[in-house]
């Protein structure tokens, strides 16, 4: 076993908390959220940046958290699904993704929707390419993707802006 | 799955990188995206000892040089270049294969330089190797190709998109390690060994990238060829500049590089010859194509068969020289 | 039929919450203190004797708290199919021999996932390899290496036959004299993952009292619990399986695996909670797939398109256990059955042991690979009869009331209005012959059009056989269900509660579902075989249906009105046209613990598919009635296809499906669409490629599971052939299986119909595509 190079503190925010913590260098940040945070909505499908499942936003941007190191997070915002619903109340997006039935096994969801709300906030009024730009990521194996299309035109007609 | 564990440092600037790595000597390693070196550490491909994070450390915007060469930092996000006004202006070939590359998130944490500095890839390596073939191949230390066994070649493919375009915009590279800098063409950064496909050594790291001015009449494209259309390697790619005359129709001069056919992007250069001086039109074209077809062998690769493609070679290449021919822009 | 409030409603799932804002918790989630984590060591060889296995390394490790071999075990073989003719066949750890790459030899629990990796490095193990084979048709071969004894029962000069099924009816030999037509062809399928996106996890905790409790990603707890007790040498009472969510299975998740019964053991040993998680490569590279069939048939004809006869011969590469490889065989026998009349049928199948990982159920189990051969076929015989794709299927399609020759009746079979309904949705006649007439331009993208159907069993009998819920009523008038049926992501749990919310009028967000869990809820025959709706759903309404007359014989005598003049309406009782005389449920609940003698309005239902027949049919013969539920369905494919490339696409699909009475049309468009999606992805970009018993693309990236850019337009026509009637037991068909089949055919056909190539082989490649036309030599 290679010699270990001790934890290092690191003080992150994570859905407005923040936290100080003690990691290891080659603890990634899904590690982090999922076993130190216990916030496992962030999931793990293949561990090598190729579903998009651990995808969590740093900053407004998503990123793959499986293939984020913990100690390059220092003093970043990372908004995790979990951080989305603010008191109990779905956002827009969330809403939509039920209403139009885009969510199945959910294993994918998480990721699914931090991409979207992502797009949505960068990109007002995206054309169907940069929808599937943003999306081509991700792997959905139960809905095909139709639902998901369809619930992200839905947001769009709406009118709905993710900036609140 | 899980990294192995290292030693970590974090390194704000590229000079203090290349300190680094001159003080780790071979068992130091830059990370500047993550996308390409941490899973190669997971699958146990890459294992250093000290991994030199240069995540979100300040980087230059783009500029024009002094000799009108746009000046691209490696450690911009794949992202940021899609972004960027200033490179889709004066290279929106490079905006275009920037844009194909993996997926919306990769491209967020993706680098110019990582994209660069990729290995070369094959379905035998690109795996942990735990249980199914746990003897070395050559790239692995061994003597064996899973590939194609026969001869002491390694037959793993480069398949980056950016090197392509790089290749047909015939940037240069600034190399730099701790005691000295160099400026080489973009060809010169790869050695076209699947083993081992970077001219790098331990201490070096790319530090810029030039992309010359083009001062005329100019038509490009990127075609990358992939079965999903995103997330994935090309099977191959074609960049294709087309640098014309005043009058819109002759061709001045042409660039045209396939990605994903060996262990280096390569140069088409017949056909890039034959077209040179001709009117663009579909003979002249398909005569490009044909010479391409002569000068380019693809390895197969990734489960393809060559007869497959030099099929979709000719194919990619006839569309990147149509797409570049049609956007040669004429006022 | 009165107006339905809560069944045939586009309801909104119930775990849609949960799952929207991350709090689900999936097995792989689940943590327990001082748990541990559990590592396997899998083979490299695909065929050796194991000579020796030196653990004494590892278990010094500090760090390591348990360590297993096959010499920890009870040395209990197990299969999915069990019987007399079909002993199981397979040891949950590897004893004395490996057959296939990966498979299990050893397994640790360990602190963290670092020192139980060293350990399984340090674990040493002597192999002797020996020769392997991974072609069935190969292994068939006298002189190939023997993997497992043939079965004994096969009497062809065969070798590795795992199983064999034989059936037939009529004379094929007649049938051929009688055809005007035939032709003979050979078809391949290839091997496909399921694409879960949770991989295969289990956590298991021992209590020193000696309860095994084990949360797995499954779809169905109670075979697990069977398999686990039976190999671990547990009474069955001491193993509880429980359910957490569970991210996608599509047939992968049913059978027992080894990380399942190894995690178990792991805790045994140790004393501690132990959690095994696959990683994406292990479940690419060592876990089971769908099978690959050969599908040769041989086809008599009329001059009208009739069929008179057909031989089959099915070859299954089975890998080097049994698995489902002689269900498989089984079921492709049904598959020819079901949607064509066909008067003379000679049938065989082999399920041939291979070096190769074994293999499971995948979503439509041999459906796929059937109505792609066969479809395709189909319209060849059209082609060369100068007849319509549509009208050859008219004229052999099931009708309603008929009797298939095993016994079984399809009921209100709704094919030909599929069909119909399908060609005209799309103008598939006209656009059809527009397409083959394009000829010769510059174009390089042609489209294609074509048609296929399937059928599929809703329900079928195998263990546990049954399904069963209660329905108890709580103190404020709301209701819970208990059930053991497991909601994998297709909504078993909504389409329950709408059910249930229907018998009794109680609102789906006012019934909570205890679900999956052996020791709480009543057994269930799980999220597989297609029987969730149907059998579960009837077992649901069945308990609901005690609850609602408890309440309406109270409330009649409550308001001194007749049992028949009560209306249930929202979580409460009425007289019919006096809404005044209502009593609220909560008041009758608590009308009938006093009146009732304590009775606190608890419902049982349960329900079996062929309630009169005791046995499964033959595995081997067919014989015995299979199902009593069949539902039909007609896809039309448009593709267009790249000649330059070779690249098809699939533009618009469109599934016109009988699937009796729709519980949840939304739900029901997200199972149509993620298996058009799935069809997709086996027809254009999806394949497990192996060497040598090796896997090449052990990987999301190198396996081309289909992303955004691939999704196809899916539209869908509801042939509604049954109704809802509360109170009355329903046939609702199922929808979740058998649409991934047609499609795929339909793909062939309009490849066929846009450039003339006909593919025998999936999947349908570009440099397939491109050697059709003659572009590759």
């Amino acid at each position: 076993m290679k010699k270990k190079q001790g934890r290092q503190l690191i003080e992150l925010a994570v859905n407005g908390e923040a936290y100080e913590l003690a990691e290891e260098p080659q603890v990634t940040l899904l590690e982090v959220l999922r076993n130190d945070l216990e916030l496992t909505g962030t999931k793990e499908s293949c561990g090598t940046g190729e579903c998009g499942a651990c995808t969590v936003l740093i900053d407004g941007e998503p990123v793959l958290s499986c293939l984020t190191l913990a100690l390059d997070c220092r003093d970043l915002d990372i908004l995790t699904i979990e951080g989305l619903a603010k008191g109990g109340d779905l956002t827009h997006v969330q809403e939509i993704f039920l209403e139009r039935g885009a969510v199945q096994c959910g294993f994918c969801t998480p990721g699914v929707v931090l991409a979207t709300t992502a797009l949505l906030k960068a990109t007002s009024r995206p054309t169907d390419y940069e929808i599937k730009k943003a999306l081509e990521g991700h792997l959905c194996r139960c809905t095909g993707y139709n639902k998901i299309v369809e619930a992200i035109d839905k947001v769009l007609t709406d009118g709905y802006l993710v900036n609140e | 799955m899980h990294l192995p564990r290292f030693t970590y440092k974090k390194s704000d600037s590229l000079e203090e990188t290349a300190q680094l790595l001159s003080r780790y000597d071979t068992g130091a390693c830059l990370m500047a995206g993550g996308t390409e070196l941490l899973p190669r550490m997971k699958y146990g491909l890459a294992m250093p000892e000290v991994l030199i994070s240069m995540k979100r450390s300040p980087v230059s915007s783009p500029k024009i040089g002094s000799d009108g060469d746009l000046v691209l930092s490696p450690l911009m996000t794949l992202r940021a270049v899609e972004g960027s006004s200033l490179v889709r202006e004066n290279a929106p070939l490079l905006s275009e294969a920037v844009g194909l590359v993996g997926s919306g998130e990769i491209r967020h944490m993706g680098t110019l330089g990582g994209n660069l500095c990729q290995e070369t890839r094959c379905l035998y390596y690109n795996q942990s190797h735990s249980f199914q073939f746990k003897k070395p191949c050559f790239k692995r230390g061994g003597d064996i190709c899973y590939s194609i066994p026969k001869g002491k070649e390694c037959w793993a493919v480069f398949m980056g998109d950016i090197a392509p375009a790089l290749y047909s915009l015939e940037a240069k590279v600034k190399i730099m390690s701790r005691d000295k800098t160099r400026i080489i063409p973009i060809e010169g950064l790869y050695r076209g060994d699947g083993k081992k496909p970077l001219i790098l050594s331990p201490h070096e790291i790319i530090g810029e990238i030039f992309i010359p001015g083009s001062n005329g009449l100019r038509g490009s494209a990127f075609s990358k060829f992939s079965f999903r259309g995103g997330l994935e390697f090309a099977v191959l790619s074609v960049a294709a500049v087309l640098d014309m005359e005043d009058d819109g129709e002759t061709c001045r001069s042409a660039r045209i590089t396939v990605g994903a056919v060996a262990a280096a992007p390569v140069r088409a250069r017949c056909a890039e010859a034959g077209i040179e001086g001709k009117n663009i039109s579909d003979r002249s074209l398909s005569e490009a194509v044909r010479q391409a077809l002569d000068e380019i062998r693809p390895v197969p690769h990734h489960g393809q068969t060559s007869g497959f493609l030099k099929e979709s070679l000719k194919v990619q290449i006839r569309h990147a020289l149509s797409v570049a021919a049609g956007r040669v822009k004429k006022d | 039929m009165s107006e339905l409030d809560y069944v045939g409603k586009r309801i909104l799932r119930k775990d849609g919450p949960d799952k929207i804002t991350g709090r689900a918790k999936y097995t792989m989630d689940m943590r327990l203190p001082g748990m541990l984590v559990g590592r396997i060591l899998r083979s490299p060889c695909p065929h050796a004797r194991i000579l020796n296995i030196d653990t004494s390394r590892a278990e010094k490790l500090p760090g390591v708290k348990a360590v297993i071999t096959a010499n920890d075990t009870l040395g209990i073989k197990h299969a999915f199919v069990e019987t007399p003719r079909y002993p199981p066949d397979q040891y949950a750890l590897a004893a004395n021999r490996v057959r296939y790459v990966g498979e299990e030899v050893a397994a640790v629990a360990a602190i963290d996932p670092y020192v139980a990796e060293e350990a399984l490095h340090l674990i040493q193990v002597d192999y002797e390899e020996m020769p392997a084979v991974f072609d069935p048709i190969e292994a068939m071969r006298q002189d190939a290496p023997e993997i497992h004894p043939t079965h004994p029962k096969v009497k062809e000069p065969f070798k590795n036959i795992g199983g064999k099924t034989y059936s037939g009816w009529g004379d094929v030999e007649t049938g051929f004299a009688q055809s005007d037509y035939m032709r003979e062809d050979r078809f391949e399928s290839h091997l496909r993952t399921h694409g879960y996106l949770e991989t295969q996890v289990a956590l298991a905790s021992f209590e020193p009292a000696g309860k095994l409790n084990i949360w797995t990603s499954s779809q169905g707890p109670f075979i697990k619990r069977e398999k686990l007790a039976r190999t671990l040498g547990l009474p069955l009472s001491a193993v509880r399986v429980q359910m957490a969510y569970v991210g996608g299975a599509f047939g992968g998740k049913v059978d027992l695996y080894a990380h399942e019964f190894c995690a178990a053991l792991l805790s045994m040993k140790a004393g501690l909670p132990v959690k095994i998680a696959a990683t994406r490569e292990e479940v690419f590279a060592a876990y089971r797939h769908g099978q690959p069939l050969i599908v040769e048939i041989k086809t008599g004809v009329k001059k009208d398109g009739t069929l008179l006869a057909q031989q089959i011969r099915v070859i299954n590469n089975c890998g080097a256990y049994r698995g489902t490889g002689v269900v498989v065989i089984f079921l492709a026998w049904g598959f020819v059955m079901l949607p064509y009349r066909l008067p003379n049928l000679k049938y065989e199948g082999y399920a041939v042991y291979t070096n190769n990982p074994p293999r499971t159920a995948q979503r439509g189990h041999g459906a796929p690979q059937l109505r792609f051969a066969l479809d395709s076929q189909l319209d060849m015989i059209a082609e060369e009869l100068g007849m319509d794709p549509v009208e050859i299927r008219l004229k052999n399609a099931r009708q309603p009331g008929e009797q298939l020759p095993n016994g079984d009746n399809v009921h209100n079979c709704g094919l030909v209005e599929c069909i119909e309904r399908a060609a005209e949705h799309t103008g598939f006649r006209e656009k059809h012959l527009q397409n083959r007439s394009v000829g010769t331009t510059l174009d390089p993208l042609r489209r294609g059009i074509g048609i296929a159907v399937s059928s599929y069993h809703s329900g079928s009998l195998i263990y546990p056989n049954s399904s069963s819920a209660v329905v108890k009523m709580n103190d404020d008038g709301t209701l819970t269900l208990m059930t053991g049926a497991m909601d994998i992501g297709q909504g078993a749990e909504t389409i329950l509660s709408q059910i249930v919310a229907e018998e009794v009028q109680v609102p789906v967000d006012k019934i909570e579902v205890i679900a999956a869990d052996t020791e709480t809820t009543p057994v269930d025959i799980g999220s597989w075989i297609s029987g969730n709706t149907y059998v579960t759903g009837n077992a649901a309404r069945e308990a609901a249906s005690v609850v609602r007359k408890k309440l309406l014989d109270l409330a009649a005598e409550e308001l001194e009105a007749s049992p028949e003049d009560l209306v249930l309406d929202n979580m409460r009782v009425y007289v019919a046209g006096s809404p005044g005389r209502a009593l609220k449920y909560r008041d009758l609940f608590t009308a009938s613990i006093r009146k009732r003698r304590g009775d606190p309005i608890i419902g049982e239902g349960h329900w079996r598919t062929m309630q009169d027949v005791p046995f499964h049919p033959s595995l081997a013969t067919t014989k015995g009635r299979w199902s009593e539920n069949y539902a039909f369905d007609a896809q039309v494919a448009e593709v267009e296809v790249n000649t330059e490339t070779g690249m098809v696409r699939l533009v618009r699909a469109v599934t016109a499906h009988d699937c009796g009475f729709p519980i949840n049309p939304l739900l029901v468009e997200g199972q149509i669409d993620g298996q058009i999606s799935m069809a997709l992805g086996h027809a254009f970009l999806e394949e497990v490629i192996m060497k040598d018993g090796r896997t090449l693309n052990p990987s999301w990236l190198d396996y081309h599971m289909p992303c955004i850019h691939n999704m196809a337009v899916s539209e869908s026509i509801d042939v509604i052939t049954e109704t809802y009637d509360v109170g009355r037991s329903y046939r609702t068909k199922e929808v979740g299986e058998g649409l991934v089949s047609a499609i795929l055919a339909a793909i062939a056909n309009a490849i066929f119909n846009a450039i003339g190539v006909r593919l025998y082989s999936t999947p349908f490649t570009p440099e397939k595509i491109l050697r059709g036309l003659g572009r590759i030599k």
